[in-house]
C-alpha cells in the first residue's frame, strides 16, 4: 500500500513539473496505446478462437476421411474373412475337401495386405493355413487373445492390437507385426459341425499406410488406439515402445467423439477423437496449441508491427495536436513571466483556440490596466513631490520678504529714498515674476530677470560686498525654464560664499545652450568647499538641517528639475576650498511650443 | 527550457516507437534464419566389419537424425576391432567436416588419446564402451549386465565349469561385463575360465559378452549339434531367433532402437550445446518363454517396417 502511495506521490510530483504539452501528449498517447493494445488483444483472442474452431473442424474432417479409409481397409479384411467363411468353410466338409486351395487363392489376391490365413478347430489345432502351413512346436494357439476373443464372442469379428505373429514356424524368423482378425466359425467334418476359429492376419503396414499420410497442419499428427487406449498406430510408435516418448493415449480412450482441450507434458493441445464404428478403435488427432494460436509465426509479429506503427502514428499526431493546443498557452505563460521580470513592452499575443484567446485577451487587458494605473501612480507621486517642493520653495519667500522690507524701512528712515525705491521696485518685479500667473515654466529671460532683481535687493542689503554678472549667451533667446531655480542657488551663494567677502565678491550667472540642453551656471568666488561636501549636497539621503545655506534649497531645485524633466537633468556642483563654487543647472532646451505643451500637461 | 526538454523527450519516444516498429518488421527475417538450423553431418563408425547386427540401432539413429536435422554416414571397419583403422577413419571424418561422431570404440583408451585435440570441436558419443573426453556414452550398465547374466546362469547351473568367452580385446565395455560375470561366479564358488574362442569340446556352460560372438556361438552350437547352455547378449532378430530355437538359454537384451536414437540425439545436442548427461540404458534378461510378452515384443521387434520417415 505504501509503495502505491509513494508511486502516486512521485507521479503527482512529476505531473506538477510537466509542461501542459507533455501532459496532453503523453496522456493521449497512453490512452490511445492502451486502447489499441486492448483492441489487439481482443482481436488476437478472437482470431485464436476462430482459428481453434477451424483447426478442430479441419481435424474432424481429416479424421472422418482417415476413418473412411481405415474403415474401408478393415471392411476389405472382413470381406476376406466373410469370403473364406461363407464361400469355402460353410460349403466344405473337411473330411473330404481341402480348404488350402481356397485360402491360397484369397491370399494370393491380397498378399500385399495379408500375412497369413488360417483355420483352427475348437481346440486350437491347425486345420488349414497359408502361406505357412506348420505351427511352431510350442505354439499355444488356444491361449492366444485372438482365439479366446473369437471363442467367447461367437457372433462378432475381433480385431487384435498389433503384435508379432508367433505361431507359424518360419525358418526366416521374420517377426512380422500383424493385426489379427478372428471369428468363430462352424466347421463341417464328416457331416458333423464343430466350432473353430478363422484367423486373418493383416499386415500392420496396411493400417500404417492408411494413417501415415494423414497430416493435421503444423505440428499435428494422428494416432490410433483401441477401446482400452492400447496404441495401434502412432507416427513415433517405436519411440514410445522404447520408452523415449510418451503419449496421452490412455486418457484419450476416455474422450468422447469431438474436440477436447488437454494439457500434456506442460503443453496445451487440441485433441479430436473419432470412434470407428465396428472395431471401437479411436482415431485421435492432435493439434498443438501453437498451430491454432499462430497459424503462421509471422502473424503475431505482423500484428505487433501494426500495433507499434499505429502507436507511433498516434503519438506523432498527439504531439502535433498537443503542441497546437498548448503553444498559445506556453506563449502566454512566457509573456507573463517576462512581465513578472519587469520587462517593458511585452506583447500578449491573442492566438490559439477560443478559450485561450479569451484568456490572452483578459490578461492583455489586465496588463494594460495595470500599466495605466502604475503610470498614474508614478505621475501622481511626481506631482505630489513637486508640489511639496514648490511649497518648500515658497516657504523661503516670507523670510526674504521680511528682511527686504526691514531693509526698505531702514533705508527710508535713513533718507536713502532712491535705494529704497529701487529695492521696492525690484521686490515688486520679483514677486510679479514669481507668480507668473501660476505657471511653473517661464521664459529664461524672466527667470534671469527674477535673479537680477533678487540680486539687486541682496546687494543693497549687503552694501555691495559683491558684484553680480548675469549673462544670457546667444542661442538662448526664446528658451523656457522652470521658474525660481536660480534664486535658491544665488541665496546659497550669498550665504555660503559671500558672507565673508570684502567688497570683492563676484556672483556670475551664465545661461548658454549645449546641444539640446540649456545650461545655467551660478558661480561665485567665495570660500568654496571640499568636493566631497559639494557632492553630498545633492544627496537625497542627507538629513535636512534647516540653517542658512544648508543646501536644502539647492537639493529642492535639483529634485524639482529631475521630477519635471526626468533623469539626466538637474544640478551639478563643482567646488574647491578658497576658489569658489560652480552650480550648473542642466535643463532641456524648451522652445515656446514645447513649454506650452508641458504647461498643458501639468494642467491635465 | 522545459519546452525544449519536452520536445527532446517526444522525439526520443517517437524514435523508440519507430525503431521498435522497424525491428518488428525485420524480426521475421531474423527468426527465419534461426528457425532453419544447418543440417549437421554425423559419422557413425562401428567396430565390426558389417552393420547387419546394427539394423535396428540404425533405424533409431535415422529417426533421431530426421527429427533433429542431421544426416548420417555409416562406416564399418575392414577388420573387426581394428583400433588403428578406427582412429584413421575418424580423423579423416573430422578433417572432412563431420560435426560429431558416434562410435563403437574398439580401443577406447587409444581412441581417446588420438582424438583428444579434436574432442572440443567435434564431439564424440560412444556406444557400448565409455571413452574419456567423450560427450556421452550410450550403453547399459555393463558391470550390472554381466552380473545379472551370470545370475541367470546360476539359476540353471547344476554343476560343471563355466567358459567365459573373452573376445573383447581392448573394448572396455565388453571387458566390464565379463569381469562382473566372472566375479559373480567366483563369489558363488562356480569354476570358470576364460577362452578367446569356443573349444572343440566346450564345457556345459558358456557365456558370451558381445552380440556378434553370441550370434556366432549360437549358430555354431546349432550347426555342430553341440549341447551346452549358452548365455549371451544382444537383441538383434538373429539372436532372438537363436533364443527361440533353443540355442541360447538366456540373453541380456536392450532396445537397440533406443540406443541408436539416444546416441544421435546426444551427439546433436553436444554440437548445439544443449541437453544433459545420459543415464545407463535399461536392459533385461530374456529367456525363450518371455520373447513374445507384449512389452518384450515392443522392444525386441521394432515396428518400423515402413514408418521410418
Amino acid at each position: 500500500m505504501n509503495v502505491f502511495r509513494r508511486l502516486a506521490a512521485q507521479w503527482a510530483e512529476r505531473y506538477r513539473k510537466m509542461s501542459i504539452q507533455m501532459v496532453l501528449s503523453l496522456s493521449f498517447t497512453a490512452v490511445a496505446a492502451a486502447g489499441m493494445l486492448l483492441m489487439s488483444v481482443s482481436l488476437i483472442w478472437r482470431f485464436s478462437a476462430v482459428n481453434e474452431q477451424l483447426v478442430a473442424e479441419n481435424s474432424r474432417r481429416v479424421l472422418a476421411q482417415a476413418n473412411l479409409n481405415l474403415d474401408s481397409y478393415l471392411r476389405r479384411m472382413m470381406r476376406i474373412s466373410d469370403t473364406v467363411y461363407y464361400r469355402s468353410i460353410k460349403n466344405m466338409d473337411l473330411a473330404e475337401d481341402d480348404l488350402t486351395g481356397d485360402l491360397s487363392l484369397l491370399y494370393e489376391e491380397n498378399r500385399d495386405d495379408l500375412v497369413s490365413l488360417a483355420v483352427f478347430d475348437g481346440e486350437g489345432a491347425l486345420v488349414s493355413a497359408v502361406p505357412l502351413t506348420a505351427l511352431k512346436r510350442d505354439a499355444e494357439t488356444a491361449d492366444s487373445d485372438w482365439f479366446q476373443a473369437a471363442s467367447q464372442s461367437m457372433e462378432n469379428l475381433h480385431f487384435s492390437t498389433p503384435h508379432v505373429q508367433n505361431i507359424f514356424d518360419d525358418p526366416d524368423y521374420p517377426y512380422r507385426w500383424v493385426v489379427s482378425l478372428s471369428r468363430h466359425v462352424q466347421l463341417t467334418r464328416d457331416g458333423a459341425t464343430e466350432g473353430g476359429v478363422l484367423l486373418v492376419d493383416m499386415s500392420f503396414s496396411g493400417i500404417e499406410q492408411v494413417c501415415r499420410d494423414v497430416t493435421l497442419g503444423s505440428g499435428g499428427y494422428l494416432y490410433l488406439i483401441d477401446g482400452d487406449g492400447e496404441l495401434i498406430y502412432h507416427p513415433r510408435q517405436q519411440l514410445i515402445y522404447a520408452g523415449l516418448l510418451e503419449e496421452n493415449n490412455r486418457a484419450a480412450a476416455a474422450y468422447r467423439d469431438g474436440s477436447h482441450q488437454e494439457k500434456f507434458q506442460g503443453r496445451s493441445r487440441q485433441v479430436t477423437v473419432k470412434t470407428m464404428g465396428y472395431t471401437g478403435w479411436k482415431l485421435v488427432g492432435v493439434a498443438p496449441a501453437e498451430s491454432w494460436f499462430a497459424a503462421s509465426p509471422q502473424l503475431p509479429l505482423f500484428g505487433l508491427t501494426l500495433l507499434l506503427f499505429s502507436i507511433f502514428l498516434m503519438a506523432f499526431l498527439n504531439f502535433l495536436i498537443s503542441a497546437r493546443i498548448s503553444d498559445p498557452i506556453l506563449r502566454l505563460e512566457r509573456s507573463i513571466r517576462e512581465l513578472d521580470k519587469g520587462l517593458g513592452g511585452v506583447k500578449i499575443e491573442e492566438g490559439g483556440c477560443y478559450e485561450v484567446q479569451r484568456l490572452n485577451h483578459a490578461v492583455a487587458s489586465m496588463v494594460s490596466t495595470m500599466r495605466h494605473l502604475m503610470d498614474d501612480i508614478v505621475r501622481q507621486e511626481g506631482e505630489k513631490r513637486r508640489s511639496e517642493l514648490e511649497v518648500l520653495q515658497s516657504q523661503i519667500n516670507p523670510h526674504f520678504l521680511y528682511n527686504t522690507l526691514d531693509s526698505v524701512i531702514w533705508m527710508t528712515e535713513s533718507g536713502q529714498q532712491t535705494e529704497a525705491i529701487q529695492m521696492v521696485t525690484s521686490l515688486a518685479r520679483l514677486f510679479r515674476i514669481s507668480l507668473s500667473k501660476g505657471k511653473s515654466i517661464i521664459p529664461l529671460a524672466d527667470e534671469l530677470e527674477h535673479a537680477r532683481h533678487y540680486m539687486n535687493i541682496q546687494q543693497i542689503r549687503y552694501k555691495n560686498k559683491f558684484t553680480t554678472e548675469i549673462e544670457a549667451r546667444p542661442g538662448t533667446e526664446g528658451l523656457y525654464t522652470l521658474k525660481l531655480i536660480i534664486q535658491p542657488l544665488l541665496e546659497n551663494a550669498i550665504y555660503h560664499g559671500m558672507a565673508s567677502a570684502e567688497d570683492d565678491g563676484l556672483i556670475r550667472v551664465t545661461a548658454y545652450r549645449e546641444g539640446e540642453d540649456l545650461l545655467i551656471d551660478v558661480e561665485d568666488n567665495g570660500l568654496g568647499m571640499r568636493p566631497e561636501l559639494a557632492a553630498s549636497l545633492l544627496d537625497e539621503d542627507r538629513p535636512e538641517v534647516r540653517t542658512k545655506g544648508s543646501g536644502i534649497g539647492v537639493r529642492n531645485v535639483h529634485q524639482r528639475v529631475g521630477l519635471t524633466f526626468g533623469e539626466g537633468y538637474g544640478l551639478a556642483i563643482f567646488s574647491e576650498p578658497d576658489e569658489g563654487t560652480l552650480v550648473r543647472i542642466r535643463l532641456p532646451a524648451l522652445d515656446r511650443e514645447e513649454a506650452e505643451r508641458r504647461r498643458q500637461g501639468e494642467e491635465l | 527550457m522545459k519546452t525544449e526538454k519536452s520536445r527532446l523527450i517526444q522525439i526520443a519516444i517517437l524514435a523508440a516507437l519507430g525503431l521498435a516498429a522497424a525491428l518488428s518488421l525485420a524480426l521475421p527475417q531474423l527468426l527465419r534464419g534461426e528457425r532453419e538450423p544447418q543440417l549437421l553431418s554425423l559419422t557413425v563408425l562401428l567396430r565390426d566389419t558389417d552393420s547387419s547386427g546394427w539394423t535396428v540401432a540404425r533405424q533409431g539413429m535415422e529417426q533421431a537424425a530426421d527429427e533433429l536435422g542431421a544426416e548420417l554416414r555409416f562406416l564399418t571397419l575392414a577388420a573387426a576391432n581394428d583400433g588403428a583403422e578406427q582412429e584413421e577413419l575418424l580423423l579423416r571424418e573430422i578433417e572432412d567436416g563431420a560435426a560429431a561422431l558416434v562410435v563403437v570404440p574398439a580401443d577406447p583408451a587409444a581412441l581417446s588419446a588420438a582424438l583428444a585435440p579434436w574432442l572440443v570441436v567435434c564431439p564424440v558419443v560412444t556406444l557400448e564402451s565409455p571413452m574419456e573426453g567423450a560427450a556421452g556414452v550410450v550403453s547399459p550398465d555393463n558391470a550390472l549386465l554381466g552380473q545379472e547374466l551370470a545370475e541367470a546362469l546360476l539359476e540353471d547351473w547344476d554343476g560343471g565349469e563355466v567358459l567365459l568367452l573373452d573376445t573383447a580385446g581392448r573394448c572396455a565395455g565388453v571387458s566390464a561385463r565379463l569381469e562382473a560375470a566372472e566375479e559373480t561366479l567366483a563369489a558363488e564358488g562356480i569354476p570358470a575360465r576364460r577362452a578367446e574362442a569356443l573349444p572343440e569340446e566346450p564345457p556345459r556352460w558358456v557365456m558370451a559378452f558381445e552380440p556378434s560372438v553370441t550370434q556366432r556361438t549360437a549358430e555354431g552350437r546349432e550347426a555342430g549339434g553341440r549341447d551346452f547352455a549358452l548365455y549371451g547378449v544382444g537383441s538383434a532378430a538373429a539372436i532372438t531367433a537363436q533364443l527361440e530355437r533353443g540355442n541360447l538359454a538366456a540373453i541380456a537384451a536392450w532396445s537397440d532402437y533406443a540406443a541408436g536414437y539416444l546416441a544421435v540425439r546426444r551427439a546433436v545436442n553436444a554440437v548445439r550445446g544443449t541437453g544433459g548427461a545420459l543415464g545407463p540404458l535399461p536392459f533385461f534378461i530374456l529367456r525363450e518363454e518371455d520373447i513374445y510378452a507384449p512389452e518384450n515384443q515392443k522392444l525386441l521387434f521394432p515396428i518400423m517396417s515402413s514408418s521410418s520417415r
